[in-house]
């Protein structure tokens, strides 16, 4: 059963590109406690290496959100890396979908030069869209 | 290679509901090159059928593994250790993978978890397109390498139908070309235009899968 939206501090999954960080930000992995969340930063040396088995399993260990951060397309170190990411991530928000998954638990932000700072608030932002859908079903059931 | 596509997930859930502990297998060969049945389609089906079926409060564990090639006894057989003690078993392997994987464990609830689709190449990345019905008769000496029993939706052996579009496409999907216009463009390249008006005996379809099913035997090669 959902805990009451007030108790309810998601935990977000943030998948970020190290060439979306400015050249003075300092890359970060590891957890950071944010306002009403929690966030794991997962730094990629490029948002394609995220696979969509990844990201199920990443959603099934209970996870209540997965905020992916990718370059602009324009801009991606690997061409077409960013594009890769976001047609993976369309996949699997799919596939939730058609198993009656909630696919918000899943969201892409393209951008560059940004602060960890930023990559919090995308963490903030991903944990208000996942707020009205309650904790992962998932949580605590598997490994 | 053998295409196959994911069934529904309803369907898969449908399947699996109920059950205690399933084992999902997937095959790397050609459903692997389809991108259906590998072993990452194994590790994102699996996780997320364990959602499915843990939301609607029926979780099922789910184990997997993948075979070098399912439709080959030599390669299902290390993995008997892993079928015991499941009440189910869900194979992501073409048709032919999954018959002797049910034949191996009879004793086994069996599920597919694909649909084997077709004898396709892989034209580009993300696009398969077939290239074989597997007749029992091939024309492609007479049709200069292009097949129009797989790739003409009539299946017509002696030229176009009325419905070839301007553009070359056949009339039931601009995406597909009109085969006997490609047919007719690589006789005239070879300058053997001529041969496409030579009366052709009657196809032989008894060796074709409506002939029933295949039997094939080459006594040299038996034990």
């Amino acid at each position: 059963m959902a805990a009451p939206a007030n108790d309810f501090q998601p935990q977000i999954t943030v998948l970020y590109c190290r060439q979306c960080l400015s050249a003075d930000a300092q890359p970060f992995e590891g957890r950071r406690p944010g306002q009403g969340f929690a966030a794991q930063l997962v730094l990629l040396p490029c948002s394609s290496k995220m696979q969509v088995h990844n990201l199920m399993r990443i959603l099934e260990k209970g996870v209540d959100g997965v905020q992916m951060v990718a370059c602009p397309e324009e801009s991606c170190q690997h061409l077409v890396g960013s594009l890769r990411a976001e047609k993976r991530l369309n996949r699997a928000q799919d596939l939730l979908r058609q198993a009656g998954l909630a696919s918000e638990r899943l969201g892409l932000h393209r951008g560059q030069g940004l602060s960890l700072e930023s990559v919090l608030e995308l963490a903030s932002q991903r944990a208000e869209a996942v707020r009205p859908l309650g904790p992962n079903p998932l949580k605590g059931v598997n490994r | 290679m053998i295409t196959a596509e994911w069934k529904p997930i309803p369907e898969l859930v449908g399947y699996l509901r109920g059950h205690q502990k399933v084992l999902l297998l997937g095959c790397a060969t050609c459903v692997a090159e389809c991108a259906a049945g590998g072993e990452r389609e194994v590790e994102t089906m699996a996780p997320l059928l364990r959602m499915a079926l843990a939301k609607e409060g029926s979780p099922v564990e789910i184990v997997t593994g993948t075979l070098e090639r399912q439709c080959e006894p030599e390669f299902i057989e290390p993995f008997a250790p892993a079928a015991e003690g499941v009440d189910a078993i869900m194979s992501l392997a073409c048709g032919i993978g999954m018959q002797l994987l049910a034949e191996r464990f009879p004793q086994i609830a069996f599920y597919p978890g694909v649909n084997t689709t077709s004898l396709s190449l892989r034209e580009a990345p993300g696009l398969w397109t077939t290239r074989c019905a597997a007749c029992g008769d091939c024309v492609l000496g007479e049709t200069f390498g292009l097949c129009p029993v797989s790739r003409c939706a009539k299946s017509l052996l002696n030229g176009p139908c009325g419905g070839t579009r301007a553009s070359g496409s056949c009339e039931i999907n601009e995406d597909t070309p009109c085969i006997w216009n490609l047919i007719v463009e690589r006789a005239k390249v070879r300058g053997q235009l001529d041969r496409l008006g030579a009366v052709r005996r009657p196809k032989d379809w008894s060796n074709s899968p409506a002939g029933g099913p295949k039997r094939m035997l080459r006594e040299d090669l038996r034990p």
